[in-house]
């Protein structure tokens, strides 16, 4: 009895005693930590330091001060092949490798499901091209795909000064594919706005036959009623459209607001929101660690979240109140956009809201090359294009496929034992749960797809890649650009993660 | 299905056991006659029969002009053949040639070594083989009535597409249970492959590089710098199979694999530094302080790990190797050889580590080995890095083509997984720094385009170096490659950590492990072995992206397919025709990658536990 006493006094002494510093896991934890984050700062430290010094001694200034000058460079192609400034140049490569990523994940898609279906084909033949396609595609290093596309494009029949008018609708040579193009002309933007008003009518209407559909039990055909509601408005856009050019009065109205507000205001406005989402997310995060009883236990870990998150908030807002220039460019940006917005609404009158041309051959000087009136793909384009669009359509296919395996084989017996029939199986029970599987790899082939339009720069068509290497070529301003390239893919693949994100969470299977 | 068979399956019908195990296996199809199969498969309604047609018919225009592309007179398949050197091994000097087939007979006498080791392989009905036979045979014959050969060549090769599809039909027909290993045809197909260089003139292209380059082209064989070498290296390797598996009997097998593994490892820088760049050893400066650093370091070295390691050692260890870190941080701040900085550091890694090693004394003795063994490596890769080599060659680097490809390959495999396990170890800790640190560089990496990080590394990298150092542009594009690897490797690392179950951690922590042991040797030794699909992938995928060293003007493979031979007088316009050889390589070797990790993954019984 008594030893047993003892013993627990003593267990109680030891529990009492304070643990040494030196032995306090917490203490050695953060110590470790800090330690570790120290030699790492300290070498990127020193690492800069070298740099600078060396950009001294080679008489580089790495200031951005090259996006404003006029550059001597001509693009190949774009929203502008001889931009006035350096940011201009980078800006129109930033636009070809968007408009790259997104025509090409859209073929992509297409293709790699076209080419996914087939693999599960019950025909032999076809079963088994699908299969050549993908292991061929997937197999051969996209670079080397490219290139070899630009190889055979540009060894094509030339396009020259003897070189005849073409027949305008396919044409293909060494300079190019081309085919007619349809444009969005002057009235386009009134026009789109009527389809806006459209979409929203059919939203309503499709809402509405559901009701009726639930109510009585016939088949009301929503989507239809939907798609119908669209066509009509969009129809009648083609003649009604001239009415709302008064939208310009709007954004004219908006973008002098935008100029009449002084950037104090936006200073405050902004750091109020800063400050209230930093003070939600502490708020919740105590919520989330308060136990059923409402006891609240914090370890250290979670102490260094809300330092982190309310540091991470403090510089935020100190940034913004002693850096004029962001508050001053957002109200700049917002005012050039409601302005350019104003510029597209201005045009009344009968413009229509499309147009149609046929390509031609101009020959300017001593060369020959397609016309504007055209749609052009250029052998740069077209290489990276068709290189993107077959590889990743491979890996697609490959998903897809997986993606409709690993849905149980019981579903399709019990979706057929109700009385459904292909198609309707197909559409309500096994793509639904098909598509849960699917997404999150499709995002990363999307993501993929996007950074590897910047191969484009061996074909030498003019991405953000290519056109940032010609400008740092030329002002050796390499850091800056360099910087501008992490920053936009970076931004591109935060854009697509985000948005996949969002679908995953939609489609998501509601648990309890 | 012979009577024998039948016997025994009814025998074995009557033992429950053997009936319960017969049910789970799937039912046999039943075997359709030509006729039937066609119908099921191929025309079984309307639209599959139209699909069939058109397919057909496209299938049969895209051979068409495939063919005629390849063997239209115009196309300059010379140039590849002429330039196969230049693609393989860049300005190699000819007259050192040696050293790379002595460096290919060593990795093909690994392969074979561990192939019996492995017990690489499968048995293979001959029926099968049969059906492939006639397949090819049927196809060759195919191809032969498509393309636009001469008479004569029509002939040969109607013949040749013939006796294969003959061949094939005779397997076919052979008895249903002989089998063959997969080892044999593959040999077979080798030996074919060489005994054909010495047969068929494929005609004798070389490349005389005088003052004045000039080209020649000869009918015959190949020449015989050639098809000797390349017999030798297929009598190399398929004896080196049969010696494996001799040896595989006589001796532990655990431990030659081993053995195998760590050879492999070793091997490439080996070669690399020892044989291919032929290093011009300065002895004096070698005994006087290379060896004597080797032998202080590894001496003192194993002495203090011996008694790190020893389990009663308590904090006073700690201090002791904290006194070792910190002596290595201050070797930085005198002046004295970098070797030793290094090693003093990686003796400072292995003391703070010991505490996780230690044990009984054949677990002291291991670890106290591994230590010697690195200090080998160590010291001699430094060593033989620091010596100039005699292999005088024109460039900047002294190899380039293919070889550079798989040595940048290699490198950056080794390199970039235990960089890949540890950031994957740091995002998954506990330590909300490291967490931080290394989510934000994996993310970071993962966001930008590989060929963003390589012009960064080839452009900014000296503008990063203190004075005095320097980095040859291979060794930047390497680290680059290793960084970006590391960061996808180690997702692939997280997948697998997180897969491991709590219960995992729990009976770790419960039989008192550290947490360096519970990660060390129960969270890591599973978390790897989900993570072999998607690191096997990640590997395909590193090969490939191996082309992009073109777009940075190092001479690699793609690079002189696509702009060096095609600039080369004799040979302008080339370009499509070495691009097709350079996809075919990429393609036969990514391809067959990915056949092999599907088998290993069946092995390891992955989702099957």
């Amino acid at each position: 009895m008594q030893s047993s006493a003892e013993e627990k006094s003593s267990t109680l002494q030891a529990v009492s005693q304070r643990v040494p510093l030196w032995r306090d896991v917490v203490v050695i934890k953060w110590v470790t930590q800090l330690a570790l984050l120290a030699v790492v700062v300290s070498s990127l430290w020193f690492l800069a330091g070298q740099a600078g010094d060396n950009l001294q001694a080679r008489n580089i200034n790495t200031g951005f001060d090259f996006l404003e000058r006029p550059p001597d460079i001509q693009l190949s192609e774009g929203i502008d092949t001889s931009p006035a400034t350096g940011g201009r140049a980078l800006w129109v490569g930033m636009v070809n490798t968007l408009r790259m990523a997104v025509v090409g994940i859209i073929f992509a898609t297409f293709l790699g499901v076209i080419v996914g279906l087939a693999r599960l084909s019950n025909n032999w033949l076809i079963k088994r091209l699908a299969g050549l396609w993908i292991e061929t595609l997937r197999n051969v290093p996209l670079l080397v795909q490219m290139i070899f596309y630009f190889a055979v494009l540009t060894a094509l029949p030339r396009v020259s000064l003897e070189s005849g008018p073409i027949n305008g609708w396919f044409h293909i040579s060494n300079k190019g594919i081309s085919m007619p193009r349809v444009f969005i002309s002057d009235g386009f933007y009134q026009w789109i706005t009527v389809v806006a008003v459209g979409c929203i009518a059919a939203h309503f209407i499709r809402k509405q036959r559901l009701r009726k559909q639930d109510l009585t039990g016939e088949d009301t055909r929503s989507v239809s009623w939907a798609f119908l509601t669209i066509c009509v408005f969009a129809v009648i856009g083609i003649f009604v459209h001239p009415v709302f050019s008064f939208i310009g009065e709007i954004f004219a109205g908006l973008a002098t607001l935008f100029e009449t507000i002084p950037t104090s205001l936006v200073k405050i406005l902004l750091s109020a929101i800063l400050i209230f989402l930093a003070a939600r997310w502490i708020r919740n995060f105590f919520t989330s660690r308060r136990s059923a009883t409402g006891h609240l236990s914090l370890i250290d870990d979670d102490i260094f979240r809300m330092v982190f998150v309310g540091t991470g908030a403090l510089i935020a807002i100190i940034l913004l109140i002693s850096w004029t220039g962001i508050s001053s460019w957002i109200l700049n940006s917002g005012r050039d956009l409601f302005h350019m917005l104003e510029a597209k609404f201005e045009v009344d009158g009968a413009a229509r809201p499309f147009d149609a041309m046929k390509p031609d051959i101009v020959k300017p000087g001593k060369f020959a090359n397609y016309g504007t009136s055209g749609l052009t793909m250029t052998p740069g384009f077209a290489a990276v294009f068709f290189g993107v669009v077959f590889y990743t359509s491979a890996f697609v296919a490959e998903i897809i496929r997986g993606g409709i395996l690993a849905v149980p084989k019981g579903q399709i017996e019990a979706a057929n034992a109700v009385g459904l029939n292909r198609g309707q199986s197909l559409r309500h029970i096994v793509l639904p749960q098909a598509i849960r599987i699917i997404l999150p790899p499709m995002g990363n082939q999307y993501l993929n797809l996007t950074k590897n339009t910047s191969l484009a720069i061996a074909v030498g068509y003019s991405d953000i890649v290519q056109v940032g290497q010609t400008v740092y070529n030329q002002t050796g301003k390499s850091l800056p650009v360099m910087a501008i390239w992490m920053l936009f893919y970076l931004a591109c693949s935060l854009t697509i993660s985000v948005v996949v994100n969002y679908y995953n969470v939609r489609m998501k299977i509601v648990e309890r | 299905m012979n009577l024998k068979n039948f016997t025994s399956q009814k025998q074995l019908k009557t033992d429950p056991l053997a009936e319960a195990s017969n049910s789970e296996l799937p039912p046999k199809a039943p075997v359709l006659s030509p006729a039937e199969w066609l119908k099921a498969n191929l025309f079984s309604n309307t639209f599959n029969s139209v699909l069939t047609i058109l397919s057909t018919a496209a299938i049969l225009l895209i051979i068409r002009g495939l063919l005629s592309f390849i063997f239209n007179p115009l196309r300059q398949w010379s140039a590849t053949a002429t330039n196969m050197r230049l693609l393989m091994t860049q300005a190699y000097p000819e007259h050192q040639y040696a050293r790379i087939w002595v460096s290919l007979g060593f990795l093909l006498f690994l392969t074979g070594v561990s192939l019996a080791f492995w017990r690489a392989g499968r048995s293979v009905l001959l029926s099968q083989v049969g059906k492939r036979l006639l397949a090819i045979g049927s196809f060759i014959v195919l191809v032969t009535l498509l393309a636009p050969f001469s008479s004569e060549a029509t002939i040969i090769w109607l013949i040749v597409g013939v006796f294969i599809a003959g061949t094939g039909f005779l397997l076919k027909s052979s008895r249903e249970d002989k089998t063959t290993s997969s080892m044999t045809l593959l040999s077979g197909a080798f030996l074919l492959a060489i005994l054909s260089l010495w047969v068929i003139p494929y005609g004798h292209h070389s490349y005389i590089s005088t003052r004045t380059p000039k080209i020649l082209a000869e009918p015959g064989t190949v020449a015989m710098t050639t098809k000797l070498p390349w017999t030798i290296m297929l009598v190399v390797a398929i004896c080196s199979y049969f010696l494996g598996s001799l040896i595989r009997d006589k001796i532990d097998e655990a431990k030659g694999k081993a053995l195998l593994s760590t050879t492999w490892l070793i091997s490439p820088l080996f070669l690399l530094f020892l044989v291919l760049r032929d290093p011009d050893f300065d002895t004096g400066h070698l005994f006087s302080t290379d060896i004597p650093i080797f032998l202080f370091f590894s001496i003192v070295g194993s002495v203090i790990l011996l008694w790190l390691t020893n389990p009663d050692i308590g904090e006073k260890g700690r201090v002791i190797s904290t006194a070792i870190l910190f002596v290595g941080f201050a070797t930085f701040l005198f002046q004295m050889l970098m070797i030793v900085r290094i090693l003093t550091l990686v003796l400072a890694f292995f003391a703070l580590a010991a505490p996780t090693f230690s044990g009984q004394k054949p677990a002291r003795i291991r670890y106290t080995k591994v230590w010697i063994g690195t200090m080998v490596i160590l010291c001699w890769l430094i060593t033989a890095i620091n010596t100039p080599s005699t292999a005088k060659v024109p460039g900047d680097f002294f190899i380039g083509g293919f070889a550079i490809t798989l040595m940048i390959f290699f490198f950056t495999m080794v390199l970039a997984f235990p960089l890949g396990v540890l950031l994957a170890l740091a995002r998954t800790s506990k330590f909300p720094i490291f967490r931080m640190v290394s989510t934000t560089f994996i993310e970071f990496i993962r966001g930008v385009p590989l060929i963003t990080i390589l012009i960064f590394f080839s452009v900014m990298v000296p503008l990063f170096l203190p004075d005095g150092m320097d980095l040859t542009e291979i060794a930047a594009v390497t680290i680059a490659f290793i960084i970006f690897e590391a960061a996808y490797l180690a997702e692939n690392v997280r997948g697998g950590l997180q897969s491991v179950t709590r219960g995992q951690h729990e009976a770790a922590e419960a039989v008192g492990m550290t947490n360096a042991q519970k990660t060390f040797f129960i969270v890591l030794p599973q978390a790897l072995r989900v993570a072999i699909p998607p690191m096997v992938g990640q590997i395909i995928a590193t090969f490939k992206e191996t082309g992009l060293l073109a777009i940075i003007g190092i001479f690699d493979f793609l690079y002189i397919a696509r702009s060096v031979i095609p600039g080369q007088t004799e040979f302008m316009g080339s370009t499509r025709e070495n691009l097709l050889f350079v996809s075919l390589v990429y393609l036969v070797i990514c391809f067959s990658m990915s056949k092999a990790s599907q088998r290993v993954e069946k092995r390891v019984g992955l989702g099957e536990r």
